[in-house]
């Protein structure tokens, strides 16, 4: 096995695995807040991968303007879902499955609308990064190197707010005990609304991101909330070095199990592998109980 | 006998009526196929309606209907066993795996047992896609599985080759399931569920062994799956490991949340409802037909978290109020 080739797979694990990360993130935040499976997650990447197609593809917008938009028209959509569907059924009985299936209604309903809006076909995405870079014998893309370069930037910004804000501090106190927090007079519901709508909008920014390295379809959506859960169940509910450091493990995973194996045997590899160590350690690799 | 019992009694006859006499009405196959599918997803929500009730959502659920409907195919198909046969060993295949996956995993909390049934989902959908082709068959899946017949020599011969026969042995599997599920509800055990679903902590302290509930709980349910597993095999004919993917669950718990979560009609009432809907009504809009769908369940549920059998109670305050003002 030639080196180049291991480095050249490392780099497209680290490129994947920081965007599942990025989608993982938000999930866990979403699940820690709130207490909701959202279904709806891979749609909220889905639109991000659309923002860019029309944003950039159709209207040649520069890249940062095109991410800040992603970021919040996902993100202010997240917030809006929030408020009117999730949180009245936050004081209703059985919420986590209500709320689970209301999730699933809306991922239909947000993958039929994209169907109608925007066409059923595999749209490609031009990259507002052109060129390639060599390293030594490693060859890659702009684009790839941006993917991997503003997730990392995006996590660390994520991490800062969170420990070093009074807002992200109130987060995570909503997210240890929300009957606490609400005693230190922090307003529940307006945090939940944020941290929703924090949360798909880091969907929607590793939509961006991967829109021009993969197509964008409306059926995006199923296909990115099974790698998600598989990052959360491996790096532990409501971790943030758990949410990357899974989606670290299944990008090399799938990167480098490709190298060597067909692509059924490496994802029945995966399974197997996460069901072992959900069997020994349930709270995932960096997860608490 | 008390005057309520006897009128709902009276009610349950008179809708067994209705369905026994359908085919007196329609003659059209597509009519039949429908209630078949009906009939299965029934039995279906039912059962996950079982597992609901202890208080765990499991993900793998329709996996486990594609235990039973590939066991049975494979009993009836390979080894060439009578379909009354390889039913009961179908539905107890799926109920002991269940046992074996109930033993690891009900220890988990909350989220992780449902994010632990979502990989085993997974797991068996990439099992049965990919490998050991040559026995299940691959992406394309099992194809030409038989109808079953009833045959006593020299007495009678029964086939259920048309969806109009098929119809009344799915009616009866129906009925046998929705009865099972009463009695369980009305029984102890049904108790013990409840208490279970509601607190873990507070069952436990009273010397009830929650997590012996629970496993039990798990495999009756899943004991259902594989029947309507082996049903849905010997009715459609085809099955392929799409059939039993994560994707196949999220409907029928959208038919058990519509309908109403714990209670023993719910899943009934919701099932019929969103398929009939789908099936008869929807179908005229095309591309927006799932888009209604959608719109539909997430405004049930907005509005009506516990369900459609909460209707006479969310309407009743109106009712009167309109009464009042007269």
């Amino acid at each position: 096995m030639e080196i180049t080739l291991l480095l050249q797979g490392g780099l497209n694990g680290v490129m994947l695995g920081l965007n599942y990360g990025l989608i993982a993130l938000g999930l866990s935040l979403i699940f820690g807040i709130m207490g909701i499976v959202n279904f709806a997650h891979g749609e909220m990447y889905m639109l991000g991968g659309y923002v860019a197609y029309y944003l950039v593809g159709r209207f040649r917008f520069n890249f940062l303007t095109t991410m800040i938009a992603g970021v919040a028209i996902v993100g202010l959509l997240g917030a809006l879902i929030e408020k009117t569907l999730f949180r009245p059924l936050t004081t209703r009985p059985k919420q986590a499955l209500t709320s689970l299936i209301a999730a699933v209604g809306l991922a239909w309903v947000l993958q039929m609308l994209a169907v109608i809006c925007f066409g059923e076909l595999d749209r490609n995405v031009p990259s507002a990064f052109k060129g390639i870079i060599h390293m030594g014998g490693v060859v890659i893309t702009k684009e790839r190197l941006a993917a991997i370069i503003i997730a990392l930037v995006l996590v660390s910004v994520l991490t800062l707010f969170l420990m070093k804000t009074r807002i992200g501090m109130a987060i995570r106190a909503v997210a240890q005990d929300k009957e606490a927090a609400a005693l230190q007079g922090i307003q529940v519901s307006r945090i939940s609304s944020l941290a929703f709508g924090i949360g798909c909008a880091l969907a929607g920014a590793a939509g961006v991101l991967m829109a021009p390295i993969f197509c964008v379809s409306p059926f995006l959506g199923g296909e990115v909330i099974l790698k998600a859960f598989l990052v959360v169940i491996l790096g532990g509910m409501g971790s943030i070095p758990g949410a990357m450091l899974g989606g670290l493990v299944l990008g090399f995973i799938e990167s480098f199990g490709s190298l060597f194996f067909t692509v059924p045997t490496v994802n029945a590899i995966t399974f197997v592998l996460i069901i072992i160590i959900l069997i020994v350690r349930p709270q995932g690799l960096l997860g608490h109980e | 006998m008390n005057k309520r019992s006897t009128t709902v009694w009276i009610g349950y006859g008179a809708l067994l009526g209705l369905l026994l006499t359908i085919p007196l009405f329609t003659d059209e196959a597509y009519v039949f196929h429908i209630l078949c599918l009906i009939g299965i997803n029934i039995i279906f929500a039912c059962s996950l309606n079982t597992i609901l009730n202890i208080g765990e959502l499991n993900l793998a659920h329709a996996a486990f209907m594609g235990i039973g409907a590939y066991a049975s195919t494979l009993l009836v198909m390979r080894l060439s066993f009578s379909f009354w046969l390889a039913m009961p060993l179908a539905m107890v295949a799926a109920a002991i795996i269940s046992l074996a996956i109930g033993f690891l995993t009900l220890r988990f909390k909350g989220a992780y047992f449902l994010l632990f049934t979502f990989l085993f989902a997974e797991l068996v959908r990439i099992l049965l896609s990919n490998f050991w082709i040559g026995l299940f068959g691959g992406i394309p899946g099992l194809t030409n599985i038989p109808r079953p017949s009833i045959q006593i020599p020299w007495l009678f011969h029964l086939e259920f080759s048309s969806n109009k026969d098929f119809y009344y042995l799915i009616l009866v599997m129906v009925v046998i399931t929705v009865f099972v599920m009463r009695r369980m509800d009305q029984s102890r055990l049904g108790m013990v569920f409840r208490a279970i679903s509601q607190s873990e902590t507070l069952t436990e302290s009273i010397g009830i062994s929650s997590m012996k509930f629970k496993i039990l709980g798990c495999a009756i349910g899943c004991l259902f799956a594989g029947l309507a597993g082996s049903l849905y095999a010997h009715f459609v004919r085809i099955i392929t490991p799409a059939d039993f993917s994560i994707h196949a669950v999220l409907t029928p718990i959208a038919y058990v949340v519509v309908g109403g979560m714990g209670s023993v009609f719910g899943p009934v009432i919701g099932t019929s409802f969103l398929m009939i809907l789908s099936h008869f009504f929807l179908r005229e809009f095309g591309l927006y037909e799932l888009l209604l769908y959608g719109v539909i369940i997430v405004l049930i549920i907005r509005f009506m978290p516990e369900g459609l059998i909460s209707l006479p109670r969310v309407i009743s305050p109106w009712f009167g109020k309109l009464l009042t003002r007269e």
